[in-house]
């Protein structure tokens, strides 16, 4: 009987840990912020624009993408 | 023996003087032929333009001799145009259904039928002239431009991602999405900001089965790729041609650009090298100069535009092109 509750909270504790702590949907989110960031680079690759001005959203496009993962 | 050795003295003074003079001839030939300074007029028809004809955000462009297309990204749609620049029709819509896109980035004819880039439903698109989806594929990258090269084969190019790993950047399929070759690979420094600018390409396909890679900064040579994506020589451009520097706030020790051209066309044997300009004496921009090359890599001439351009396609002495305000001009040139 001490066994058998033992094993249950044991399962109850890692069916929790597995709720509390959704790694698929984090990886998938963080698959989200490397989406993002390719969108971001290949739209200043697309910009046209001046060269400081392309660095300047490459850049950001970086430091948006360390801030998603970090948010994640 | 004085006579004979006189008759090889003077033999030797004479092979000299011919060697020497036969050398300045050449030198002086690549050196002192004066530059073609050539001159345009603009041919845009000034039209009342419909709302389909407004590029919002044009990125690509492709001429087949008779219609002229152009990738515009922003509104998702391929916006045609004939010879003398008067709009024709636009196909395709946002979406990711056949005959929708999104931020279509690269377009190019094929055997008549026009193939795309569709950049963010990561596949190749090809729809007939009229704007009938005709198939495609998918791709395993966010492909950027395309071009047709050899027998129907498409060659598809994809920019850095920014990972610290060499990536290829040029990939041939055939038209049925069979990949035939990979290759070009990102030369990596560990900055990933330095890297994309080090990184970019151009690519101009040779007229027959191959084609040039042209790098925008940092390399003067012209690669030639036949179609099997073997490397079959560089064509090293004439120094007179020279760099522009910019120097920007990369990440480490203060690095700079060897910027060397914005856009690039090829037709019937010559380079068309579109030069950077310099903005605002800390940047580089697109610029107005275009400079004419011969195969061997030879400056033959040069070529004012009356304003400063992105994009330029070339046939037969008329140069489509896309202006700062994102409008298409057509020049023609005046010797």
């Amino acid at each position: 009987m001490k066994k058998l509750a033992v094993m249950a909270l044991a399962g109850l504790i890692l069916v929790s840990a597995v709720l509390f702590f959704p790694a698929s949907a984090a990886a998938s989110e963080v698959d989200g912020c490397f989406s993002e960031h390719q969108r971001c680079r290949e739209n200043a690759f697309n910009l046209d624009a001046p060269w400081y001005q392309v660095m300047l959203v490459l850049t950001l496009c970086d430091l948006a993408l360390g801030k998603c993962i970090l948010v994640v | 023996m004085m006579t004979r050795n006189k008759t090889v003295l003077v033999a030797l003074a004479v092979s000299c003087f011919w060697a020497a003079s036969m050398s300045a001839t050449r030198g002086g030939a690549l050196e002192d032929r004066p530059l073609r300074l050539l001159q345009v007029v603009e041919t845009t028809p000034a039209e009342e333009r419909s709302e389909d004809a407004v590029l919002v955000r044009p990125v690509s462009l492709a001429f087949n001799g008779h219609l002229l297309l152009v990738a515009d990204a922003q509104d998702c749609a391929v916006k045609i145009f004939s010879k003398d620049g008067s709009f024709v029709r636009s196909i395709g819509r946002k979406g990711a259904g056949p005959g929708e896109f999104s931020f279509p980035s690269g377009v190019c004819w094929l055997d008549g039928r026009i193939c795309v880039a569709d950049k963010f439903n990561y596949r190749i698109q090809i729809l007939d002239a009229s704007g009938k989806p005709e198939g495609g594929f998918r791709v395993g990258f966010a492909p950027d431009k395309v071009h047709a090269v050899g027998a129907g084969m498409i060659l598809v190019t994809s920019n850095p991602t920014g990972r610290p790993v060499p990536e290829k950047m040029l990939h041939l399929f055939d038209k049925e999405g069979t990949l035939l070759w990979e290759g070009l690979e990102t030369r990596v420094s560990g900055d990933p900001v330095y890297d994309s600018f080090k990184n970019m390409i151009l690519v101009c396909p040779d007229g027959t089965a191959g084609f040039y890679v042209i790098f925008r900064s940092g390399e003067r040579s012209l690669l030639h790729f036949d179609a099997s994506g073997e490397l079959l020589g560089r064509i090293a451009v004439d120094d007179r041609y020279g760099f522009k520097t910019v120097r920007l706030p990369f990440k480490g020790p203060q690095k700079s650009l060897l910027g060397f051209c914005w856009s690039a066309a090829f037709d019937r044997g010559r380079f068309y090298l579109l030069e950077p300009e310099p903005v605002e004496e800390r940047d580089l921009g697109p610029g107005r100069r275009v400079h004419v090359f011969g195969r061997e890599g030879r400056r033959e001439a040069v070529i004012d535009l009356p304003r400063p351009v992105h994009r330029l396609v070339i046939d037969d002495g008329r140069i489509y092109a896309l202006d700062e305000e994102g409008e298409l001009a057509v020049f023609e040139v005046v010797t």
